[in-house]
């Protein structure tokens, strides 16, 4: 188990370096520079900015330089449209904005989705199973933004209880509605997923052996398809975290809350090469870790994978 | 006489219907039946017979769609009218199952112990101590090695044998009345079928435990039951105790079930097809030879911290020749390499080493298209007749392919007219012409399957386990079709399967496989009346004979020790531990020519092995 862990984090380095690799060639690729505006800078001028970012060099110097600078020193460099600010002074102040409302959204996310989907396939073709897959439909199809503008009627202009945006250090009364809008589409797949993988366990011959021992159902579930069920559901949950921890361009643009989200598509907008790449890194690193992460549990569920 | 014995399950009228999207469908329409303590009662019938929803209503087991009226009482219950709670009491304590496939019938990620704890503290008061003390007995009990270490392990990593004998330990672990078991030894190879009837047999007399045996299999009825229920769509058509059942069957269907059982110590029954004697002086020729064919596949195991992967040795040199019209019957238990090694010979996947060729030239080295041509004349025919047919092909379509790949110049009416023509032949009738493969029956589904290998007159076809997933009444009719069409079209064929009675019947010659060796092949009478080689002695003393009395005074021949792993180098040494002993691990038995045209593979006597062990 330990060697298949440190395997299996070894193995996500490379992954890594092509990442960087890739966007690094990508950004250059597509037209126009972060200084490019409509009337034109005069040649000189451009000349010293790009002396000044490194872009005059070639692209194999502009790389090494810029992996030296994340590997030895932990610094993405400058930003080149935030003036006097470094590509780590954005990272830290929109990425534990993101992190909380992104960590808040998936443990609700989780904890409702899973318990919904579970209830649902064992009281399938019940009430109960068709409210509950209803509700999933509903909650999948249902987009943030336009969740997030009908939050703000119904808690912020009609029943006065929240405030309609702002961050404020993460006080809880500014957390609700963002994690609201951004944890109930997730709660939805999660739950149908369980439910569906529950289903399927239940029918299994293990469960009908564990029927006849004359186990009750609470501890057939607990014990015996729980787990099993699980599988579909982690392979879903690693990338899902991610993709909520990184934040959402429209809860932060929404409800102004400061978030990773908002940088990421201004800094596309704007060219701006450092930052972009900065974002895109710690997207990756994430999204690789977590499957990573992924991986390991799923060894854990299922004693076959054990190498 | 049965009024002074109080029978401990007794079914009265008992009826259970399904709703389907096609209406109720009533699986058992009204049986009435008892089993009394200690006795083992046989449910003989064949798929789709309702002979198993008996015992899955008994034990609350039913799907969803069922529901029940009538009786089934069980000591002083009504087990229909019990709530779930209430039946919990009853079922895993005093009633106990196991069931067909023991794969799949364990939790995959509870180890064994885990899951036979459960059911001592839900049932009995015991301490840990003493939970775990019954947990190691009676693994030992049901005679599984290093009982110890196996507590711990998780079931993916038992024989499917030794799940089956993990299932029959926790069934057995409260004492239960009443062993229900469903098909027990179906999904196992016949040494340790006939080592898990035999512990079940030792359970009944010790323990006084009932049995009810939920069969399809006439010779394990014959070796375990003391009375017999045969049913049919619903219904028991005949009832009686074992000797009344086999020496004097009143009803048609049940003389049918009897007849149709292909039997090991005697092919000949006069009312069977007599295989076609081919003169065994022809000279194999450059017909089919098979050469030192080998094939290997790469398994990764985790060793250090790198995995490596080491080769399994599926098929480890295989040499035969096959005559024109010759039947070559392959057996072996799961796991030996026979359905590898058909798919080598047509090299559908290719040989690690060796050569097969045909009609004197090399199959092996040919580019896609050069093989093309020469699968004209190769077909094969597998198990899973559904499976291997296109669900969305019509059965016309599928059996048309073959004559639409090699012979596209041709009009398709003559086309139709062909196809037409191959259904008569294997007996589909015409107006299924248009049917899917999931509206017909498996054996017509197999059918088709062979219509289609037949069409475009191959002159060798491969039936890998061609009838093993069909009823015996059905297996006998396709064994009857091959061996019509074997002689209207001087086929030859080889014959896979893991059922020794059946492969009798059919083949000329027989070779048998162990671990991708072969380790006897011999003309079919002579391997049976004088196996050699104490792997074909045991294979064959395993097979259960449909014949009560003769059945139960056969003696099981037992090698000791478990199937050794393929990918353990010493394997190949299983029945020559002397040359192990004497440090030659590398040392690889020789075939030998034993008598003329029978060979074996090097060996340790019979005794010395039981001995060893």
């Amino acid at each position: 188990m330990f060697s298949f862990i440190v395997r299996r984090t070894l193995s996500s380095i490379p992954t890594i370096l092509i990442l960087i690799l890739i966007s690094f060639a990508l950004m250059r690729l597509a037209p126009g520079s972060p200084f490019s505006t409509e009337r034109g800078l005069p040649p000189e001028v451009l000349a010293n900015l790009e002396a000044k970012y490194g872009l005059n060099l070639p692209w194999y110097e502009q790389i090494y330089t810029y992996l030296r600078g994340i590997i030895f020193e932990f610094d993405f460099g400058p930003s080149f449209k935030y003036k006097d600010r470094s590509v780590n002074d954005i990272l830290a102040q929109g990425f534990p904005v993101t992190l909380t409302y992104g960590i808040w959204s998936f443990v609700v996310a989780v904890a409702v989705g899973i318990p919904l989907g579970i209830a649902a396939a064992v009281k399938h073709n019940t009430k109960f199973d068709y409210a509950a897959v209803g509700f999933s439909i509903g909650a999948q199809v249902l987009p943030n933004f336009v969740m997030a503008p009908i939050l703000v009627i119904i808690f912020t202009l009609w029943l006065n209880w929240l405030p309609g945006g702002g961050w404020n250090g993460g006080q809880w009364q500014y957390l609700i509605m963002p994690i609201i809008a951004l944890s109930t589409s997730y709660m939805a797949s999660i739950a149908r997923i369980t439910r569906s993988s529950m289903l399927e366990v239940l029918h299994s011959n293990f469960i009908r052996t564990a029927k006849a021992k004359g186990l009750p159902t609470s501890s057939i579930i607990l014990r015996h398809a729980l787990k099993p069920a699980l599988l579909p559901v982690i392979s879903y949950l690693g990338p899902a975290f991610v993709y909520m921890i990184t934040g959402s361009v429209i809860i932060d643009i929404y409800f102004s809350t400061g978030g990773m989200g908002q940088f990421f598509v201004d800094a596309a907008l704007n060219r701006d090469y450092s930052l972009l790449m900065g974002v895109t890194i710690v997207f990756g690193v994430m999204t690789i870790l977590f499957n990573a992460i992924v991986d390991i549990t799923y060894a854990w569920l299922d004693p076959k994978i054990r190498l | 006489m049965t009024d002074l014995i109080k029978p401990i399950f007794s079914v009265d009228d008992l009826k259970i219907t399904f709703s389907t999207q096609d209406g109720p469908v009533e699986a058992v329409k009204g049986v009435n039946f008892h089993i009394n303590p200690g006795e083992c009662v046989g449910i003989v019938g064949e798929s789709g017979s309702g002979k198993s929803q008996t015992f899955m209503a008994a034990m609350g087991l039913l799907a969803e769609n069922g529901s029940t009226s009538g009786q089934i009482n069980f000591q002083d219950h009504n087990l229909l009218q019990l709530s779930t709670t209430q039946l919990n009491h009853v079922r895993g304590k005093n009633m106990s199952m196991i069931f067909q496939d023991p794969l799949t019938s364990l939790t995959p990620h509870m180890t064994i112990l885990q899951q036979m704890r459960e059911v001592i503290k839900l049932h009995m008061q015991l301490s840990q101590k003493d939970t775990d003390i019954v947990c190691h007995q009676w693994l030992d009990r049901v005679r599984i090695a290093e009982a110890k270490r196996r507590l711990n392990q998780y079931p993916h990593e038992l024989s499917g044998g030794m799940r089956q004998r993990v299932m029959i330990a926790m069934s057995m672990l409260c004492d239960p009345a009443l062993l229900i078991a469903d098909e027990p030894t179906t999904a196992l190879d016949v040494t340790v079928q006939a080592e898990i009837l035999d512990l079940m047999d030792e359970l009944k007399r010790e323990k006084g435990t009932a049995i009810a045996l939920i069969t399809h299999d006439m010779g394990v009825v014959a070796r375990m039951c003391d009375r017999i229920h045969v049913m049919r769509k619903g219904q028991y058509v005949e009832e009686g105790n074992v000797e009344d059942i086999f020496y004097k069957p009143q009803h048609e269907y049940t003389k049918m079930l009897l007849d149709s059982m292909p039997r090991i110590d005697n092919p000949d029954k006069t009312s069977h097809h007599k295989l076609r004697s081919i003169d065994q002086q022809t000279t194999a020729g450059d017909f089919l030879n098979v050469d030192d064919v080998k094939v290997h596949f790469d398994i990764k195991v985790s060793d250090g911290f790198w995995p490596k992967t080491v080769p399994l040795k599926a098929v480890d040199g295989v040499s035969f020749k096959l005559r024109p019209g010759e039947t070559l019957g392959i057996v072996g238990e799961s796991g030996c390499g026979k359905s590898t090694l058909a798919r080598a010979v047509l090299q559908l996947i290719p040989p690690t080493h060796g050569t097969v060729s045909w009609l004197g030239k090399p199959l092996s080295g040919l580019t896609r298209h050069e093989l093309k041509d020469k699968r004209k004349d190769l077909q094969i025919v597998f198990q899973d007749p559904l499976a291997s047919l296109d669900p969305r092909m019509t059965i016309s379509d599928s059996i048309m392919e073959p004559l639409v790949t090699f012979a596209a110049g041709m009009p398709k009416k003559e086309m139709k007219q062909q196809v037409m023509q191959m259904m008569d032949r294997v007996g589909l009738d015409r107006n299924m012409i248009n049917r899917y493969p999931h509206e017909l029956s498996g054996g017509q589904n197999q059918r088709v399957g062979i219509a289609r290998a037949m069409i475009m007159k191959p002159k060798l076809v491969i039936c890998d386990e061609a009838v093993s997933a069909l009823d015996v009444s059905v297996q006998a009719q396709i064994i009857e079709l091959l061996m019509d069409l074997q002689e209207e079209f001087k086929l030859s064929l080889l014959f896979i399967s893991h059922d020794l009675a059946v492969v009798r019947e059919v083949s000329h010659r027989i070779m048998v496989l162990y671990l991708g060796r072969v380790v006897e092949l011999a003309e079919s009478k002579d391997i049976y009346a004088n196996p050699v080689h104490p792997y074909t002695k045991q294979l064959i003393s395993a097979v259960p004979v449909p014949d009560p009395k003769i059945e139960r005074a056969r003696k099981s021949i037992k090698i000791p020790g478990e199937l050794p792993s393929p990918m353990d180098p010493s394997a190949k040494l299983k029945f020559m531990p002397s040359k192990l002993n004497a440090g030659e691990v590398n040392y690889i038995p020789k075939l030998i020519e034993h008598n003329p045209g029978h060979f074996v593979a090097e060996h340790d006597s019979l005794a010395e092995l039981q001995a060893a062990g």
